[in-house]
């Protein structure tokens, strides 16, 4: 039992202070806003303090911290991306993310239990080769498996897919494959924000920034006027109510993501499993709750509403994979909103516009880049440049036509 | 001691069907009718399961699935609830999540390391030194979860079903049954559904013991009874409302999904619990779950009980607990004034002690902890706390706490109802309801039975009149009027931190006080950092608790502090339940018995099945795939290929339409002759690529992929539209199969059954004709994807096999052999044809796929056009380019997306290969950096392991660059 | 599941439908700049509000507009392309 837990024992109060300050009035200007509390902006919140010195900062969150995508996602950390821009970035998220619980002093529950994306034919294989070639190429631990080696890890599961449909033809393996402890994410950054001065502004709502000759001037809220030059949006599902607001065009398109529960088992899953072929994901949480999601919603929508059609394709899918869990009882499902790049990579830093930055575009891979997006957007902000992990993914790159491929040969990853 | 009450009207139990189980290890027995916990309750058993946490005894609390307290395994099946299980012959149940036994659990020695595990405790701690994490996270899943899953476990296959009505009613009790029968008389078709074994709700347990309610109960049994269009569906929970009506019906058996018009809910309530110290231990139990252990499954709860009350409700429990047998050692009644009239007087006729303005201390354990051996009552001051220094202290066997309740409002929420907390009734009415949504009875805080009945009627004719089966005034139903039917705040302090707000998560009250301390202030973040509410039951019991607990530490009222979001399933569901009979579709060309009877090695593609590669004995797979290709170079082999898309493209803008969906030129094409087709789309990226063929002036024929045809047809679609030109479309693709005949020989082997002439001159290359084969109406194509002389042969999907058979049949003497997908893609690959999305991916232009030849000049529009335009004008990054190795490298050979890497740099990526290859020597597609491209330039590919190995770039295709094969005779003609 | 409303087969499950995204106009490729024709090709109108959007019925293959607010899901109307909403 570690001693730190003594306190708690030995204290006749409750020996813990304020995770984060109470809520004070908004201020009328601040060297930086950033709208939305979630992990991406807390965490820029955090670098923008720790490595910048920047702490005139207001993060305004119009619910409460972590309400977005940071709590309803599946809570997976993985790099191993298919082109090098890509498998960089995440890899230093990764990186960043394995440090993190002692960063910020909070046990995130960061814990590697290996991932494997399931090729259901040889096309998916190959695929699964090109990404596991890329990954070693920078040096992430990524490869192809074969079938003996996947049921060697995850036993209950059914290579056929029940004989009636595509088997498994391998995986690739990312042993760094992690899942932590997503609300926990954005409330330790955001006690890292606070504790350095930032101001962490929930039940705010922005409902318009101002900006003159072409430079950012302020920011209108539901609780008064601020004046600022900088602002960063970093609002994912969201982020098109926001760039409405600057007349920015971008290619953003807002799609729900379910996901769904168990009741918790004693634990027996001990990786994340992914089918891209059967739209599945799954892993099993420390509470012993198995916890998936499938693909996008099949049409665009900016609502948060479950539907059964997902709880019944996820759990038919679930069952191909593993007909041992035909009695495990869903006691929740949930959706959350997903702002899809044609190219699937995120739209991140500068803008036409002075001093409006975006961190957006994070359709179903935002969790995983939460410290990273925090760290580049940091600097982003900071020196008004953007960060060279994330030049290929400004938004210009869509005028000049140079996307990112990341979509593959048409695989969607988790 | 006898615990079964005598027989009563009503009762769920049939005595005529004893049953014998087993729970831990013991044998019982109980009726058909019981379900597990009231059978073990009968039988004198107290300690049913252990907390999550903590591992404290527990018990049932709600009996009817609010509480996740009795968590039970038999074989196979786990997390079954014990309070909602109906009981079965031979059931052999052990409790989950124990160390040791049930009864004597040593996990329980967490509880003594409580204080050191204050909520989230766990963010705070085991995270430094970061590598011992790892140990404690193994630690932490051994004791993490509930029940036990078992690689054996079956797997179900349960059908679904659906139904349809205009009116669904959710919950039967007085409200849901009035409703019901309202809406079905004006002549609507009605499903009433309900959790419950019974219909009739509280009528059944709440209101049993008043006999003029039993009545009005069976008469509305009857009325119902009477309506062919009201249709009942008991132990049926509505699990989950979706848009449009679209309701998860879920029973034991299978999950119904219902489409209704129209939605009334009358969900009722559940019990408010009480929070005092040891308010988990066996014996504490809610006033709604004794009431139906005594009358629907007839027994007595307790021997002797402090009744905690807060309403009139309360006061009639506890004279059905003395009419029970259950002696009164105390009721205590949580309000200054208590309860007048009657229900007082006959309690003290039975001189039981009425402590008025008094609540609950704590639950005093008994020795084992495992059962209640006393209640300690303190009187209350004018702020609802309890003056500790003024004990009473009652023995007794447990607690009945019936101080109010909760508005169940699951589906109704789910469907869009807004709820406001009602300060005069102490809980959650609608606000706003969305049309075609109704909500009735306790649920919409009408609390006299009268009024619930009243107010059902109301709704039913309401929900009648929205869907136009009713016309005329409605009556309103008044308020509640008098006094809230629930306490404020029957919350209370204690020391000892044993006072269970979330018995799911072992949350006691101090809980939510620390994480409200540490700033998680508001509901939401509450719940996520408390997990309050996340347990199995999600908390039905405990949310109303937390949001007062929480209003009351932010100074604020309940509707400033909200709730969280309601969301399925209602109760927990199977995942047999919503996965059915899991069908996979697929898709067989009409030749698939013929493959399978010649030992084809089948594989999907999409939806398709196709052959792979045919087996042979004693022949490796490779080798199997080396001959068959050998077979069509050398004489002549047939393959499937009735999985490409077949579309028909007629009317007079056929040839324009054409035009812009292809990259090339099309207008000028002769009727009778066939052209490549390259599509892109709008970004300029290629999509697909087949063949399209001029039959007539006005009508063409095109092929597309096998994995694409859906969606290119769809597009084709969209762009008539758009184009607005006048074009018809059809796809074929099922209708016609296709098989390709490819060979030196192949002419000799076709010529003898069709009517067409099959000379050079007649039906030249890249000629299409119209014709009879094997007495069958047939598109003859000659081209060949794998480069030999050979036709396509496009057939009624009818007529395959008898095309098929009578060619095979033919060719026969001259050597033919099927061949499957493989040995086709190692051909097409030596005459350099790429196959997209194979060969090119998500981002793929036509230059780069070396395709620019196939985009025609001087073409105003086509899709993708104006994008290629700013394409072409960027540096190009790769190309597509063949690769040859050495014939000695057979043993150190790349897979398909091993990378191409020069100076430690990516600069290619094998895209496609053949190891063995007709040409004696391994060759691959790739793509390339531009200036790395020349003719015989040397690169090296990196394998799995790391290694290099050295490739040559040569010129495509492989094979008969002139193209010799396939139009000698054109040539030799000329 | 949701109802779409189909203007040939009336209101049918969701499961029937292909999504083919908002309805964009054209612009003439050689009047507009790179940067134009950019905007065209990639960039949407992504907002929340009542959006004309294309529908397709797979079954009886009929591509249809519908008008459909992407907030709430509910659809104010559908027609087919050619009937322009104004019938």
């Amino acid at each position: 039992m570690p001693h730190r837990l003594l306190k708690f024992a030995l204290s006749p109060d409750y020996p813990e202070s304020r995770m984060f300050r109470a809520p004070s009035r908004l201020g009328d200007r601040y060297d930086v806003v950033i709208i939305g509390g979630g992990g991406h902006g807390l965490a820029a919140a955090y670098y923008l303090a720790r490595d910048y010195g920047i702490t005139n900062v207001a993060v305004l969150e119009k619910d409460y911290i972590g309400a977005g995508g940071t709590g309803r996602n599946t809570a997976i950390v993985r790099s191993n991306y298919l082109t090098p821009e890509g498998a960089a970035f995440y890899q230093t998220s990764l990186e960043l993310f394995q440090d993190l619980s002692r960063d910020l002093d909070y046990n995130l529950f960061y814990s590697e239990r290996g991932h494997f994306t399931l090729a259901h034919s040889p096309a998916s294989l190959r695929t699964q080769r090109w990404r596991a070639e890329v990954n070693k190429h920078l040096g992430i631990d990524s490869r192809v498996v074969a079938p003996g080696f996947i049921k060697e890890c995850v036993p209950e599961l059914d290579l056929s897919c029940g004989g009636q449909q595509a088997p498994i033809y391998g995986a690739l393996y990312h042993p760094p494959g992690a899942i932590a402890r997503h609300d926990a994410v954005a409330w330790a950054y955001a006690r890292g924000a606070d504790e350095r001065g930032v101001e962490i502004h929930q039940n705010v709502s922005v409902t318009d920034i101002d900006v003159r000759d072409g430079q950012v001037a302020g920011v209108q809220t539901d609780q008064g006027y601020i004046a600022t030059n900088k602002v960063l949006s970093a609002v994912a599902g969201w982020t098109t109510s926001i760039t409405e607001m600057v007349d920015l065009r971008t290619p953003l398109v807002i799609y729900p993501l379910q996901a769904l529960v168990s009741e918790p088992l004693k634990p027996f899953l001990n990786h994340i499993v992914v089918s891209a072929s059967l739209h599945l994901y799954v892993s099993q949480s420390s509470r012993g709750e198995l916890v998936g999601g499938a693909s996008l919603d099949p049409y665009e929508l900016i609502s948060m509403r479950s539907t059964l059609d997902f709880a019944e394709g996820l759990a038919g899918h679930m069952l191909d994979l593993f007909p041992c869990w035909s009695q495990v009882n869903v006691v929740r499902q949930w959706g959350g909103l997903c702002d899809m790049t044609p190219d699937f990579s995120p739209i991140m830093g500068t803008t036409p516009i002075e001093g409006f930055y975006i961190d957006a575009g994070w359709g179903t891979w935002g969790f995983k880049a939460t410290p990273v997006s925090g760290l580049t957007m940091a600097h982003t902000v900071a020196t008004d440049a953007d960060h060279p992990l994330i030049r290929p993914f400004n938004l210009q790159r869509f005028s000049d036509f140079q996307l990112v491929g990341e979509k593959g040969a048409a695989s969607v990853g988790h | 001691m006898d615990r079964r009450l005598p027989p009563a009207d009503g009762e769920w139990i049939d005595r005529d069907a004893p049953l014998s189980f087993r729970f831990e290890g013991e044998t019982y027995r109980g009726f058909r009718g019981d379900v597990v916990a009231s059978a073990l309750w009968a039988e004198g058993v107290r300690l049913l399961g252990r907390s999550f946490k903590y591992h404290r005894p527990r018990s049932l609390l709600s009996l009817a699935g609010h509480d996740a307290n009795v968590m039970l395994a038999d074989g196979l099946r786990t997390n079954l609830r014990g309070d909602t299980l109906p009981l079965a012959a031979g059931m052999d149940l052990t409790a989950v999540n124990t160390f040791g036994s049930l009864a004597h659990d040593w996990m329980n020695i967490t509880e003594t390391f409580s204080r050191m595990m204050p909520v989230g405790f766990y963010y705070k701690a085991f995270h430094t030194p970061e590598w011992l994490f790892p140990f404690h996270e193994r630690q932490m899943r051994k004791v993490a979860g509930l029940g036990e899953i078992s690689p054996e476990a079956e797997a179900a296959a349960t059908p679904k079903d659906y139904a349809f009505c205009d009116l669904l009613v959710v919950g039967a009790g007085p409200a849901g049954l009035s409703a019901a029968i309202a809406a079905a008389e004006t002549g609507l078709d009605v499903l009433l559904v309900d959790d419950q074994p019974r219909p009739g709700g509280s009528l059944q347990w709440a209101w049993r013991s008043n006999e003029a309610a039993y009545e009005k109960f069976q008469q509305l049994l009857a009325r119902a009874e009477l309506l062919p269009n009201l249709k009942i569906r008991s132990g049926t929970q509505a699990a989950g409302w979706y848009p449009d009506h679209w309701v998860a019906l879920v029973d034991a058996q299978r999950m119904t999904k219902l489409r209704a018009r129209a939605i009334v809910v009358a969900t009722g309530c559940f019990d408010l619990p009480a929070v005092f110290q040891n308010n988990d231990l066996p014996g504490v139990m809610l006033a709604s779950a004794a009431a139906r252990l005594m009358h629907c499954y007839r027994v007595r709860p307790l021997q002797r009980a402090v009744v905690l009350t807060a309403n009139r409700a309360g006061y009639q429990t506890a004279l059905d607990l003395m009419a029970a047998g259950t002696q009164l050692a105390a009721v205590v009644d949580l309000r200054a004034e208590g309860e007048t009239g009657a229900v007082l007087t006959e309690l003290y006729k039975q001189n039981v002690p009425v402590l008025r303005g008094h609540g609950i201390y704590e639950a005093v354990p008994t020795f084992n902890k495992q059962a209640v051996k006393a209640a300690v009552v303190c009187p209350l001051d004018a702020e609802g706390q309890l003056q500790t220094e003024h004990t009473r202290r009652f023995a007794c066997d447990g607690v009945v706490i019936g101080v109010g309740y909760s508005a169940n409002v699951a589906i109704a929420a789910q469907a869009g109802v807004r709820f406001r907390f009602d300060e005069t009734i102490q809980q959650l009415v609608p606000r706003e309801l969305p049309a075609g949504v109704f909500v009735a009875g306790r649920a919409n805080g009408r609390f006299e039975l009268d009024a619930q009945l009243a107010d059902g009627t109301r709704a039913g004719l309401a929900a009648a009149s929205h869907l136009g089966s009713h016309t005329g005034e409605i009556a309103a139903v008044p308020p509640h009027a008098g006094e809230a039917p629930s306490h404020p705040f029957p919350i209370f302090a204690h020391p000892g931190k044993k006072n269970f707000v979330d018995q799911d998560e072992d949350l006691h009250l101090a809980d939510f006080a620390n994480a409200h301390k540490e700033g998680y202030d508001s509901i939401q973040l509450m719940k996520r950092y408390a997990t309050v509410g996340m347990g199995p039951s999600q908390g039905k019991l405990a949310n109303d608790l937390a949001v007062r607990i929480l209003a009351r530490l932010n100074g604020a009222s309940i509707n400033e502090t909200g709730t969280t979001t309601s969301r399925p399933f209602y109760q927990p569901v199977p995942m047999s339940h919503l996965a059915g009979r899991r069908f996979h579709p697929q898709r067989r060309t009409p030749l698939h018995q013929w493959h399978v009877a010649q030992d084809a090695e089948m594989f999907y593609a999409g939806a398709w099945q196709r052959p792979e590669y045919y087996r042979r004995e004693g022949t490796s797979r490779e080798d199997c795939i080396l001959s068959e290709a050998e077979n069509v170079r050398q004489r002549v082999g047939m393959i499937d290929v009735s999985t490409l898309g077949k579309l028909q493209i007629r009317g007079p803008d056929a040839a324009r339409f054409l035009e812009a969906i292809y990259t090339g030129n099309f207008a000028n094409q002769q009727v009778g002759r066939l052209r490549y087709g390259v599509a892109c789309d709008e970004t300029g990226v290629v999509i697909e690529d087949g063949i399209v063929a001029r039959l007539a002036e006005n009508f063409f024929y095109v092929s597309a992929t096998s994995g694409g045809a859906a969606a290119f047809y769809r597009e084709m679609q969209r762009w008539a539209l758009l184009l607005g030109h006048n074009v018809t479309l059809h796809n074929a693709t099922g209708q016609l199969a296709a098989m390709n005949l490819a060979g030196p020989r192949s002419r000799e082997v076709l010529a003898p059954h069709t009517d067409q002439d099959l000379s050079g001159e007649a039906f030249p290359y890249l000629g299409v004709r119209e014709a009879q084969v094997a007495g069958v109406p047939a598109l003859l194509i000659r081209v060949g994807f794998v480069g030999e002389l050979g036709y396509e042969i496009h057939v009624p999907a009818t007529a395959a096999h008898h095309v098929w058979t009578t060619l095979f049949e033919a060719g026969t003497p001259h050597g033919i052999r099927p061949f499957g997908v493989e040995a086709q893609r190692m051909l097409r690959l030596e005459k350099g044809h790429l196959i997209v999305s194979h060969d090119t991916d998500a981002l793929t232009n036509p230059y780069e796929a070396d395709l620019a030849w196939a985009i025609g000049r001087r073409k105003e529009f086509f899709v993708g056009s104006r994008s290629l335009q700013i394409v072409r004008q960027q540096p190009s990054t790769r190309k597509l380019v063949g690769l040859e190795f050495a014939p000695a490298a057979a043993e150190r050979l790349p897979e398909e997306c091993h990378l191409i890497v020069e100076d430690g740099e990516i600069v290619g990526r094998i895209t496609s290969i053949a190891k063995p290859s007709t040409l004696g020597y391994p060759i691959a597609m790739a793509f390339l950096r531009p200036e790395l491209t020349s003719v015989g330039r040397q690169v090296h590919v990196r394998l799995d392991d790391g290694s290099l190995v050295p490739a040559q770039v040569v010129a495509m295709p492989f094979y008969d660059p002139e193209n010799l094969r396939q139009r000698e005779e054109e040539l030799v003609a000329t | 599941m949701k109802l779409v409303p189909c203007p040939v087969n009336g209101l049918r499950p969701l499961q029937e439908f292909h999504f083919g995204g908002e309805v964009r106009d054209m612009p003439d490729g050689e009047a507009v700049s790179d940067a134009e024709w950019a905007d065209y090709v990639f960039h949407r109108r992504g907002e929340g509000a009542v959006k004309r959007e294309w529908w397709y019925h797979v079954p009886s293959g009929v591509w249809f507009i519908a008008e459909r607010d992407n907030r709430t899901d509910e659809f104010v109307r559908s027609y087919l392309y050619e009937e322009n909403g104004d019938g």
